[in-house]
């Protein structure tokens, strides 16, 4: 009997979660200036960033692409980077709306609601979630039609459903790593300073653009990318989607960035949970 | 049982007691007000009840649970309205409503039937589809109580409810609260610094200044305690030496010295009974050689009462 009360109040946490999700998702698509940067942002880092950068290398030996970067074009290695660069400014962003709603008085609203913390929490980031699917599925589209010319292909499609995978993943770490950040600080502002002085390192030093083994040479930046989780996530995204070799074997990628995923999970649902309403 | 019941309930914050040990019962069905200036400690008060903030001490019942061990179950009994804004603007009134409905789980037939119901009973269903963010302040706190209302809580916590709003929804939203008082049997639980606000809803009154309560009672024993009827005297010669006599009569109750908001000091007296009236002390004061520039008469309020429980501590 009572394990019947306690499994429907297990039940029960779906709707507030399916709340969560659908007022970020409605709140997304009410603000027109964040889906025509959803949609424009992609485009424009991959015609400003990765095919201008593409032509540094252009008529270099092939014997180089095999080498540097595993046996892609500089363009179809830069397609999963960016791919991974919006993976990272918008998971971290996700946090900054719990921030918001902080702001607003809206997340007092929340808290007050019978559910537990970590399903609020759980709602919250996958309403980001599918926001940040949206736009990685949009490069790898728009990446696609560039590739007509420059050479980019998906390798196949079971290569393309793991890298799906790969990208829920990253955009999940990123995303609870937003709202741990979110809960440590006080104000917006302060906030975004600080995404945005870590951001940078955090993109530069994850092979995304910059081939991991590049910086043997350099001591501690080299070290650096083994700890930043977008590593793993552009690594086994780069190999799963174009089929070249990974840095990492690919499963050392996925045990990496699911331990990360459940560490920070958890880490968010405390701070969450412990976030002061006033 | 008690709807509200706080023993010793208090909240530190770093050097301040924001709430000092609290001992407060309300019964079921009443409409209780905690009047008090800014900073009094009432929204602090709110918060522990709705458990959003605990206590440093003490213990609060909220319908028979306890705050800090079943706060779920304290969540699932109260409907709470915020002094601050605590709406999504980027969302539509409607939109608001069903994300909290849904938060508690409502079916989706109920839903949809208790938010029109809701939104028609604070005259809201025609502006329902529109985005928050053009709302009027007055609109704005209708939502809020409606969405306090949503889920028909057994308590309905309201934090400066009328705050910012204009005299006409003021009146609407007493009487919308006092009329779900009666039908619905509901607690209703206010903070407020509005003291006519009290006044005309409390069945029961707290004045509570620097987190403890300095009186309680129904507005109307409140009242009386000061007197039931306030005469305001100006003399032409030494206050203090004429108030000095008065309070050797024995009809006197209380004389003090009351500045008014021109600052213009007057002597109060407060009178026992209805039987002393203006001719008699107008004859009183000149058998005693002092002419009276100015006197008036008045039925105490909830604010000379406040503002004489605040005074008297000091």
């Amino acid at each position: 009997m009572s394990e019947k009360i306690e499994f429907k109040r297990k039940f029960t946490e779906i709707q507030p979660i399916y709340s969560m999700w659908l007022r970020e998702v409605i709140r997304f698509f009410n603000m027109k200036p964040r889906v025509i940067s959803t949609i424009v942002q992609p485009v424009l880092f991959l015609a400003l960033l990765a095919l201008p950068m593409s032509k540094l290398f252009h008529g270099a030996p092939p014997e180089m692409e095999q080498t540097m970067f595993g046996g892609l074009n500089f363009f179809s290695f830069l397609v999963p980077g960016i791919v991974g660069i919006g993976l990272l400014f918008g998971g971290t962003m996700s946090g900054v709306t719990v921030l918001w709603d902080k702001d607003f008085g809206f997340l007092k609203e929340v808290m007050v609601a019978p559910v537990r913390r970590t399903s609020l929490m759980l709602g919250r980031t996958f309403g980001g979630l599918t926001v940040g699917m949206l736009q990685a599925l949009i490069t790898i589209g728009v990446a696609s039609v560039f590739g007509i010319w420059y050479g980019f292909k998906i390798s196949s499609l079971s290569g393309f459903l793991l890298a799906i995978v790969f990208c829920v993943l990253t955009f999940f770490i990123f995303s609870c790593f937003g709202i741990i950040l979110g809960g440590l600080f006080e104000g917006t502002e302060g906030f975004m300073a600080f995404v945005n002085l870590i951001q940078m390192p955090l993109f530069f030093l994850s092979g995304a653009m910059i081939p991991i083994s590049q910086l043997k040479g350099v001591p501690v930046l080299y070290q650096i990318q083994f700890i930043n989780p977008l590593t793993y996530g552009v690594d086994g995204l780069r190999s799963a989607l174009t089929g070249s070799t990974p840095f990492f074997p690919i499963w050392i990628d996925i045990i990496v960035l699911i331990t990360v995923a459940v560490v920070f999970l958890l880490l968010g649902a405390y701070t969450f949970s412990k976030m002061e309403v006033d | 049982m008690y709807a509200i019941s706080t023993k010793d309930l208090t909240k530190k914050f770093k050097n301040t007691l924001a709430v000092d040990h609290i001992n407060l019962d309300v019964e079921e069905g009443d409409i209780f007000g905690f009047v008090g200036l800014n900073g009094a400690g009432k929204t602090t008060f709110i918060l522990m009840l709705s458990t959003l903030l605990n206590p440093t001490s003490g213990t609060a019942k909220v319908c028979g649970y306890d705050i800090i061990k079943n706060k779920k179950d304290v969540r699932s009994s109260i409907g709470l309205v915020f002094e601050e804004q605590a709406v999504d603007i980027y969302l539509t009134g409607r939109q608001n409503l069903d994300f909290t409905a849904r938060m508690y789980n409502l079916p989706k037939k109920e839903r949809i039937e208790r938010i029109s119901r809701v939104l028609e009973s604070v005259g809201l269903s025609d502006r329902a589809d529109d985005k928050v963010k053009d709302y009027s302040g007055g609109m704005l706190r209708r939502l809020e109580i409606a969405r306090g209302m949503l889920i028909y809580p057994r308590v309905l916590l309201l934090d400066e409810p009328t705050i910012g709003v204009d005299v006409q929804t003021r009146r609407y939203l007493w009487d919308y609260l006092k009329k779900v008082n009666k039908e619905y049997c509901m607690t209703i639980f206010l903070t407020t610094s509005y003291m006519d606000e009290a006044d005309y809803l409390c069945d029961r009154v707290a004045i509570i200044h620097e987190g403890r309560i300095l009186s309680m009672g129904t507005p109307e024993k409140l009242k009386y305690e000061l007197g039931e009827n306030l005469i305001f005297l100006k003399v032409s010669n030494s206050f203090d030496e004429f108030s000095g006599i008065l309070f050797k009569e024995p009809w006197v109750d209380r004389v003090d010295i009351f500045e008014d908001e021109e600052g213009n000091n007057w002597i109060r007296l407060s009178v026992k009974g209805a039987n002393v009236r203006i001719p008699d002390i107008v004859k009183f004061a000149k058998e005693k050689g002092f002419s009276i520039l100015s006197i008036k008469m008045q039925k105490p309020s909830l604010n000379d009462v406040v503002l004489h429980h605040i005074d008297k501590i000091g």
